[in-house]
């Protein structure tokens, strides 16, 4: 049964101190039902995923739902870490496909702004496996994604100049996306001297701690058919794999390696031997710069080890070979964690649509890929869309 | 406008019975892994349970290894009440890899282990380089 995208929503990123996670999640959801063209009444079931370990509202599925309008139907809750609002969309996606639900709405929210720093850090320290990492070693997780750097510049040479080039790129993006956290550009400079958050990865290499949401409106082939919705982007495959708690038990700290097996299961499934020449853009995870580099090289865009050339070469700029993150990625766009997947679906489905504005690529395949990393790789997710 | 939210602190009691032999350990000095009698699986961290069903014996780590990655954190997180940055590594030792804390590491250096007491009182791991 084929599953397609109706619908999408996204609230504007940033320090959202004018609202509660519900008011936050109504504005992604009145956006995209909206967009779909349907009502509440449309909609068989919800899904909210977040991760909530910094709002207020410790269990936020039941007050989001009931105050987007849908307190009879629904909710669960999906947590994949910095990944959720992916596996919400992978929840929803798969009620419609085994016939649970006809019309199914993911929604992703996070407020991440409502504790003081340090705490958050000590929150996002519990990522990966609280005794072993963070409660000795005090893991927290720019510091899970530097080691990664760290290996992976004394493997292959990547840089700091090149790092910066991703943040670079993200923000002269997410200047020209008004619902972006950011809207200045950097330079490599800015980068380059800004303060070490942890060895290598300095201020400008990660992303914002930020309050955002988005939804998403997927419906079975046969209820679009009924609805006579034409404007409709198709879910054409999906890879999920994941890998352990424990950093000490991975392979290696130069990739990683649940991107591979998602990408090479979503690619598998989609038909695709050579995502540069077969997909028209990527919105991949850029927590931290690093992240995109690991990512260009898990997903195939280039070989092992070249991550940074393609970023310094400016392949993956708009207009470049295969232009990534073109909203301004997590980096500058922000980083809301239970928002960004689905986030990373409105960015596809608007570039698939050719509703990009200033920010649209060329389309010739009209496929674009997402790809959503929870953790340091302890879930991945990368989903094929089609128009 | 704002309120603020009724106070919540939770400090957690961890079961670690049945990895006693680590904790204690670290206090002695010494860094334990399991090892698998029946598969020949290693663990580290230590888990009590292979899943093959086989029994695990406790095995000490000491020798070299070599450091495969590190960071420099240098925002602190709550619950890590220090002024100075600290210095987080992973190095390979035979099978398994361990995570510790360390001074002026790069990717490569061979280190020790030791093990000590942090400025809250964790004992955790030390790495000395050679
Ligand atoms: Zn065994």
């Amino acid at each position: 049964m084929r599953v397609g995208v109706i619908g999408v929503g996204c609230s504007k990123f940033g320090r959202r101190d004018d609202v509660t996670i519900q008011e936050l999640s109504y504005e992604a959801v009145k956006e995209a039902l909206e967009d779909a063209g349907i009502a509440q009444d449309d909609i068989d079931l919800s899904v909210v995923g977040s991760v909530n370990t910094r709002g207020y509202e410790l269990m936020p599925a039941v007050p989001v739902n009931e105050y987007c309008g849908f307190e009879d139907r629904g909710p669960f809750r999906v947590e994949a870490a910095c990944a959720t609002g992916t596996a919400a969309i992978y929840a929803a996606c798969t009620s419609i496909a085994s016939g649970m639900a006809d019309v199914a709405i993911a929604i992703g929210v996070e407020k991440m702004t409502e504790i003081e720093t340090a705490v958050s850090l000590a929150i996002g320290g519990r990522a990966g496996n609280y005794l072993w990492e963070f409660h000795q070693y005090g893991t927290t997780f720019p510091g899970y994604y530097a080691m990664h750097a760290t290996a992976h510049m004394a493997r292959y040479g990547t840089t700091e100049e090149q790092l910066a080039k991703v943040a670079v790129k993200a923000h002269g993006n997410a200047v020209k996306n008004p619902k972006a956290h950011f809207q200045k550009e950097i330079t490599v400079e800015d980068v380059l001297n800004s303060r070490y958050i942890a060895y290598p990865l300095k201020l400008y290499d990660c992303s914002p701690i930020s309050d955002g949401s988005a939804a998403a409106i997927l419906a079975s082939e046969e209820r679009i058919r009924e609805l006579g919705i034409d404007n409709v982007v198709w879910i054409e495959s999906a890879g999920y794999a994941s890998d352990t708690s424990n950093m000490t038990n991975r392979e290696s700290f130069v990739g990683l390696k649940a991107a591979v097996m998602a990408a090479d299961m979503a690619y598998r499934k989609a038909g695709i031997d050579n995502p540069v020449k077969e997909i028209d853009l990527a919105a991949v995870h850029d927590c931290f710069t690093i992240a995109e580099i690991m990512a260009y090289e898990d997903l195939r865009f280039c070989r092992k080890g070249e991550g940074g050339r393609l970023v310094e070469n400016g392949d993956t700029e708009i207009g470049g070979k295969l232009p990534v993150n073109t909203f301004g990625g997590l980096k500058a766009k922000g980083h809301p964690l239970g928002a960004t997947g689905v986030a990373m679906v409105y960015e596809v489905v608007k570039q698939l649509r050719e509703e990009a504005g200033r920010l649209q690529v060329d389309l010739r395949s009209n496929r674009a890929l997402i790809h959503n990393i929870g953790g340091t790789g302890h879930f991945a997710f990368v989903m094929i869309f089609r128009r | 406008m704002f309120i603020e939210s009724r106070e919540l602190v939770m400090r957690h009691r961890i079961p670690v019975s049945k990895t006693a032999k680590f904790w204690k350990g670290l206090e002695r000095g010494k860094v334990y892994k399991t090892a698998c009698r029946e598969c020949g699986r290693e663990y580290y961290p230590p888990k009590a349970d292979c899943f093959c069903g086989g029994e695990v014996e406790w095995v000490e780590i000491d020798g070299r290894g070599v450091v495969e990655a590190f960071t420099t954190v240098y925002t602190i997180p709550s619950g890590f009440e220090r002024s100075r940055p600290y210095t987080i590594a992973i190095a390979r030792f035979g099978k398994v890899r361990v995570m510790g804390w360390a001074d002026d590491v790069s990717v490569g250096d061979e280190v020790t282990i030791r093990t000590g007491q942090d400025e809250n009182g964790v004992w955790k791991v030390y790495f000395e380089v050679v």
